[in-house]
Order: structure tokens, then sequence, then C-alpha cells
């Protein structure tokens, strides 16, 4: 069953075609990921299904019921939540207050919202840091602040914008665990990254851009065989 | 005649009003930030050019590029010392950066209408002209020969600016500095100079504005209110950063003043530029000729 | 052995307790201030405490810089001053009109300026207050424009006065702290730190914005009005820029964005320029040039130098320094 279609979604930036007729679902429960070269649109295609631009044409629907033009803290609040690829987090407030932000947000009563953030911030191994100012923290810590974020509530499908990049292996494996297990429980998660090998390891299924357009959607394995994506990462003589 | 009257004459207000606008845009393609103190540098260029030649007694000619070098310092100290923090890393005002200018901006401003207050007195000072004929008239039209002097001479200033950022190499690294700040100094450009440099000829430009209005309109503590609300108007108007832009929205803004005052308020003249403003920012913000920029 | 001020919730509750000791100290304040004037100047203190406490709240804490607040106060001043003179309405009508047209138009303002941030949001702010204030001015047949506006006292002793501003200040302060605490101050924070990540977290910020922007202007609208009726005059050079100046000098001396430092602020700000009116006002170069070094290098203002020290002589040192509250 579906849980988020991309339906024909195209992008103009002025005369550049950032997406170019974009279709492919992920399902409920699907861990898939989004690959491609730089600039090959994966970005502007989460900021529209978080709310931060619109589509030029083409819908995106959400459990059967169409999103496109929603803005994001009403997308927040159908569980559509995301991480962005320069990390972004509130660093005049506590780690702890960080958290407590989305859930109440998110309709989580006080109490309940201040044991989640604490288990949360236990599973991303922050707890030292709780109340120092988000601000203090170094690149990684933040990154894992705003995977966090994600999992106050749990969404309907979590937009990870290349979560992995720059980051230390020890921080890589705990947001990978945490992606793992709540995979495992049923957690819909569209992963873009440029780490193959995480990849590879999490997602069943991969989706891979270039220059705006689809250009194969199967089982992982056979993306990173497929000709077509080897020529858009490496060029035509590698194909 | 009167349209013709009041059109030139709204294209004169309009050089002097780009000559202050000027400034201000291009501080803020380097810096994006507004510089609140701006009317002050326009008033410390009408009380030097008035003073000097007052006290001295030295001919205005000499004192105009006094008044041009005195704005010049002002600006160059006022990036030295206060403009640093926006650039250097400096983590305590961190993302507020928009904020500390503000703040930082505004209270030189008041600093600087109430040291001259305290120091030199409220009273007006009437600057010497320049020229001494009092009434010209060209075809159709009339207007004091002062007047007609300080056009000209900041059509030239205009003109040289311009020149200048366009082909000079300094030019060329100021603009350098306002389209990427970080790629130009990792081409070696020295982006600290090239801010000083933009502030020191923004405070040069204001000060020779109200030195050559300094006949027209007295030199006040707090002369510098009007012209900078209206370098607001059009800098905003033309688009932040954009020169041409600012140079277009002046006339644009010299005209519609001389024309509104006529026929529709002369005692809200003075509105009509603060509602131009709200209007563009809410429904153009980026100007006549500004670039949006993209947030995500 | 307790860590001080790396838990929010002890922090902002010391910044109260700090607060309230202020207002302790002006409550007792008249035991040796015996003087009638001095107790008027405390009582001004008081109208800038309110002013400084609401621009705070708009710009320290949700991040909008707004170089209107003088102009909320000269609104509600003004509201007050015109019902009593065109229809002889009692203070009681007066007031809380006041509240409630300078809360309408704070809610406008805030929808015009949503979309705007920094310098724009400035502009924009101080283009609106000027155009108020030279509305106020011209409308000569409706508000007698320089001229002013003769208002009606209500209590016959300054000392009646005194507690009663200093009562509506110890409710402002106690209300603002109670917000503070409660998931508005989160979401307002969020605001200010990041506005694109407060939407990605479901905040919702064209309501919470605007609310900061109409509560900032019903407590300024309040303490308009009631400054109205202790100085008996109103005139729009309650909405001078200058006066927005001193406002944002109290506030940024005193410590942006914390609780207690727009109200200690406009205390010493505004007591210090009457002791400095007598040395031949300098009192505005004072506080610009203080404004100026504390934007340069004490971002906190006063009471960064107090938590500070407060955190000195805690049994552990505390990890590294906050940025700000």
């Amino acid at each position: 069953m579906a849980c988020l279609s991309i339906d024909s979604v195209t992008k103009f930036f002025g005369g550049l075609k950032a997406l170019d007729d974009v279709t492919f679902s992920v399902n409920e429960g699907e861990l898939v990921g989004l690959i491609g070269p730089n600039g090959s649109g994966k970005t502007t295609l989460l900021n529209i299904l978080s709310g931060y631009l619109s589509a030029d044409s083409g819908d995106v629907v959400l459990d059967g019921r169409p999103i496109t033009g929603l803005r994001p803290e009403a997308l927040a609040r159908l569980g559509v939540l995301r991480m962005f690829q320069l990390t972004r987090v509130f660093p005049r407030m506590s780690v702890l207050d960080n958290l407590l932000v989305t859930g109440s947000a998110l309709g989580l009563p006080e109490a309940e919202a201040d044991g989640r953030a604490r288990e949360l911030i236990e599973d991303l191994t922050l707890t030292r840091m709780m109340h120092l100012d988000a601000g203090q923290l170094s690149g990684g810590q933040r990154k894992l602040l705003e995977f966090g974020s994600c999992f106050m509530v749990p969404p309907r499908i979590a937009l990870l914008d290349e979560p992995f990049a720059a980051v230390h292996p020890t921080m890589k494996e705990i947001m990978a665990g945490v992606i793992r297990r709540r995979h495992a429980a049923g957690q819909t998660f569209l992963l873009v990254s440029h780490d193959m090998p995480v990849i590879v390891e999490l997602c069943p299924r991969t989706v891979c851009m270039n220059a705006g357009a689809v250009i194969a959607d199967e089982k992982t394995r056979a993306v990173l065989t497929d000709p077509v994506v080897i020529e858009a990462y490496l060029g035509e003589a590698a194909a | 005649m009167l349209l013709i009257d009041l059109t030139v004459n709204g294209l004169i207000i309009g050089l002097f009003y780009a000559l202050m606008a000027i400034g201000l845009s291009l501080i803020f393609g380097i810096l994006r930030i507004v510089n609140f103190a701006h009317g002050e540098f326009y008033m410390i260029g009408a009380y030097a050019y008035t003073l000097i030649a007052l006290f001295f007694g030295i001919s205005p000619w000499l004192t105009l590029p006094c008044a041009f070098i005195a704005g010049m310092a002002l600006g160059w100290a006022t990036e030295r010392l206060l403009m640093r923090p926006l650039y250097s890393g400096y983590a305590s005002w961190g993302v507020m950066k928009d904020e500390y200018a503000v703040i930082i901006t505004f209270a030189l401003s008041l600093l600087l209408i109430n040291l001259v207050d305290k120091v030199i007195g409220p009273n007006g000072y009437r600057g010497p002209s320049l020229v001494a004929t009092a009434r010209v008239e060209i075809g159709p039209f009339m207007a004091s020969g002062h007047r007609l002097m300080a056009a000209g001479i900041a059509l030239l200033v205009l003109i040289a600016v311009g020149l200048f950022v366009r082909y000079s190499y300094w030019g060329r690294q100021i603009q350098a500095v306002a389209q990427n700040r970080l790629g130009a100094s990792l081409a070696g450009i020295d982006t600290a100079k090239a801010s000083s440099i933009v502030f020191a000829l923004s405070g040069g430009l204001a000060a020779l504005a109200g030195a050559l209005l300094s006949p027209i309109i007295n030199a006040t503590p707090d002369v510098g209110a009007f012209p900078a609300v209206k370098s607001y108007v059009i800098v905003v108007l033309g688009g932040m950063g954009s020169i041409p832009g600012a140079a277009v929205a002046s006339l644009i803004l010299g005209v519609l003043e001389s024309f509104g005052a006529v026929y529709i308020s002369y005692g809200y003249r003075d509105t009509f530029g603060l509602v131009i403003l709200i209007l563009v920012l809410l429904f153009r913000p980026h100007g006549l000729f500004g670039e949006r920029s993209r947030e995500v | 052995m307790a860590v001080i001020f790396n838990d929010t919730r002890m922090r902002d509750r010391t910044q109260l307790v700090f607060s309230l000791g202020i207002f302790a100290l002006v409550a007792l304040l008249p035991a040796i201030v015996r003087n009638e004037y001095w107790q008027g100047v405390l009582i001004v203190s008081m109208y800038f405490a309110m002013l400084a406490a609401a621009w705070n709240l708009l710009a320290g804490y949700t991040g909008q810089f707004s170089l209107a607040p003088a102009a909320f106060g000269m609104i509600g001043a003004y509201v007050t001053g015109l019902l009593s003179y065109h229809f002889n309405a009692p203070p009681l009508v007066g007031i809380p009109a006041a509240v409630v047209v300078a809360a309408a138009i704070g809610f406008g303002l805030g929808r015009i300026v949503l979309r705007l941030r920094g310098p724009y949001l400035a502009l924009t702010t101080l283009s609106f207050a000027e155009i108020c204030r030279l509305v106020i001015s011209n409308s000569i047949e409706v508000t007698r424009g320089d001229l002013g506006l003769n208002v009606p006292g209500i209590f016959d002793h300054r000392l009646t006065w005194y507690y009663v501003m200093l009562g509506v200040l110890v409710v402002i302060q106690l209300g603002l702290y109670f917000l503070l605490r409660a998931p508005a101050g989160l979401y307002l924070r969020a605001i200010r730190d990041d506005e694109i990540a407060a939407t990605s977290r479901g905040v919702k910020i064209v309501l919470w914005k605007t609310n900061a922007f109409t509560l900032s202007a019903a407590i300024s609208g309040l303490a308009g009005a009631l400054y109205g009726h202790f100085a008996q005059f109103v005139s729009p050079e309650l909405g001078l820029l200058s006066q927005t100046g001193i406002i944002v000098s109290m506030v940024v001396i005193g410590g942006l964005g914390t609780l207690p430092g727009p109200i200690g602020g406009a205390f010493l700000v505004y007591v210090a320029s009457e002791f400095l009116r007598d040395f031949g006002g300098y009192q505005l170069i004072v506080f610009a040039l203080l404004v100026i070094i504390f934007g340069r290098f004490f971002r906190e203002g006063l009471w960064g130098f107090f938590r500070r020290a407060i955190e000195r002589t805690g049994r552990r040192p505390a990890p590294a320094p906050s940025a700000a509250e």
C-alpha cells in the first residue's frame, strides 16, 4: 500500500528543469534509498515533499490524500518529518528543549514529551549534553540531534537528507541502528545518501535520479549494477 | 510650464538622493546589512563643510572635499571598530548578525546625533553656497545657482563611482565580495579591506550629499533623519545591492515627491516614501532590480 | 553540587527570582525615597520597564527586531487620551480600550511583516512607527497635533500610582515567565533560532509570530495608557524614534533575551539618565555608547555578569558558557 506517491512532479528554476516528470512511490513500511550525482534534484524533491517548494506540475499524495501545496508545518503534523542537508538545530536552546519543541508542536502532552525526549537522548548517546545549548555541540552531535527530532512522534515517513555526510563512524552507526530498529518495527523511510555501503546495507530498494529524472527504481543490488546508473555517476566510458 | 519645472526639480533632488543611497546600496551588497547610522554621515558632512568654511574662512570649494574626507574617515572607523563581528566568526551573536547590525548602527546613530547636539549645539548652521549666482534661468525653468552646481557635481561623482565600481581594481574586488564573500576570500581578496573601502566610500558620498545640500537644508544634529529614510526607501525600491537600481529609484522618488508635494499634500510629503517602502517590502521585496535569493 | 545554569528550568526560575528581587527592592524604596520627584522618576521607569519587557518578548525571545515599541506606547496613550478628550470616557474604559486597539494594530503589523527578516523587518516597522507618529502629529483637529492632549489623572497620591504600576509590572513579568515556560516559550525561541527548522518540526510560525506581535503591542499599549493617566498628558513625542532607542538601550544593557534584563535595564538607564540630566544632558550619549559597547563585547548585558558571578560561586565550575540566556 502506497504511503507516499510522487506523480509526474516537475519543477523549473527559471530555465533550468530541476525535476523532470518524477514518479515513484514509497510503500508503507519501506526503507527506500534515493541516490544520484550532485545536482540530480534529490534535495529539490525533498523540499517539495516537505512543503518548502511547490511543484510546477504533478502531484504528491500521502496516504491517499494530496499534499501538494501544504505548508511545512502542516506536513510535519501530518507525519512528514525531515532532516536538512545543512544541519538545522536550535542553537540557543538546550538539546532537551530542541526535542521538546517538536514533541509539543506535534501534539504530545508535556510530561509524555519529556519522557520520550529523554529516552531518545539516551538512544542517541547525547545524555551528557542534555542541558547544553545545541550551538555548543559538535557538527556530528548536531546531526544526531536533528535526526532524533524526526522521531519524537513516529512519523508517517521520515525524509533523511544525507544524514551520514561528514559524520563520525560511531555516530553513523548510532543512526543506522535507530533506522534499522525502527524500520523493523514498520517505520517508513526515504533515505538520501551518497554513502553506498550504508544504502546497500539498509535499503532493500533504491531509486536513482540524474539531471532531475528518475533513471532507476529497483532492488538496490540491481540499481548499483545498472549501466544507466553507472553512466550517470561515472560517465559513458565506465558504463 | 509647471510640469517641466517639477520634473527637473524632481530629477535634481533625485541626484542628491542617489548620492545618499548608492553608498547604502553598496554596503548592503557587501555586508547584507542596513546601516542605520547612514543619515549621520550626511549630517557630519553638512557640519564639516559648513563649520570649516565658517570658522576658517576657507572657500567652500576647498571645504567640500574636506567634508567628503570626514565622511570617509567616519565610515572607515565605523567598519573597523564595529562591523568585524559580522564576518569574523564572532560566536556571541552567532546567527543574529542582522540584529547585531540593527542594534549597533541604531545606537551609533543616536550617539552621533547627541554628541553633535552636545558638543556643537542644537542650532542650525547654513552652509555657504558654491556659486554666488542666486538664480539661473535655463529656458522655461529656474533654479538657484548653487543647486545647479551641486547637481552637476553630484552627477559627476555618481558617474565616477559607477566607473570605479565597474572597472577599477578595488571596484571589481568589491563586486566579487558582494557576490560571494567566501569565494572571494578563497581567491585571495582581502574581504575585510573591501568592506572598509565600501563603508568609507559610503560615508564619503553621504557626507558629500550633506555638504552640497547644507545651503538649502541647514545643518542640525538630526538633519540626517530624513535623507536616511529616503535612502532606505530607495535602496529597497531599487533592490538591495543593485547600484543601477538605486540610481533609477532615486530619480523616481525625487520626481514622485516633487509632484506629490504639489498635487497631493505638502504636509504628508515625507510619508510617500515610507508608504512606498512598506508596499515594496511586502509585495516585491527584491525591489525593481534586485535578486531573489533561495532560502532552503 | 548542582551545575547551576545548564538546566533551562532552573535558569528561567533563577531569572524570575532575580526579577522579583528587583521588584522587592523597588517596592521598599519609597521608605528611603521620600521625594515626590524621584518617586515619579521611578514610576516612569516602570513605564519603560513594561515597554522594555514587551520589546524583549518580541526581539529577545522571538527574534523579531521591531523598531516600533515606542509607537505602540504612544498608540495606547492616545487611545485613552482621545476617548477621554472627545467622549469623556473614564479611564476604566480608556485603558482596556487602549490595550485592545494596540493589540489589534500589533496583530495587523505582525501579519504584514510575517515574511520579513532582519533589516527588512526593521525598516518596515520603523516606517510604520514613523507613519503613526506623523499621522497623529498631523491630524490636528482630532489630536491637537504636537500640542498634545491633557488626560485626566486617576489617583491622588503618587504612592498609589507607584504601587499600582509596580503591581501591573509584576503581573506582566509573571505572565511572561509562565508563557516562556509553557510550550509557547519553546515555539517563540525556536522561531528566533531558526524559522525553517521550526516549520520542519511542526511549529506554527504564522500563529506564534503574530501572537508575539499582538502580545507585545498589548503590553506596550497598556503601559502607554497608564503613563498617559499618570503624566496627565500625551504627545506625539512618545512615539519618537529616540524613545525606541532608549527602550532598545535598556534591553541591550540589561540583557537581551533574559527575564530580568529589560527590567533591571529600564530602572538603571532611566534613573541614571535623571542623574546625568543634572550633569548636562549627556545621558543619551552615554547610553548609546553603552549599547555599542555591550552589543560589541557583552552580548548578554548586565545579566551576563550576574550569571557568571553566580556560576563561579557554584561548587562545580559550569561547563562551557552558554551563548546568552
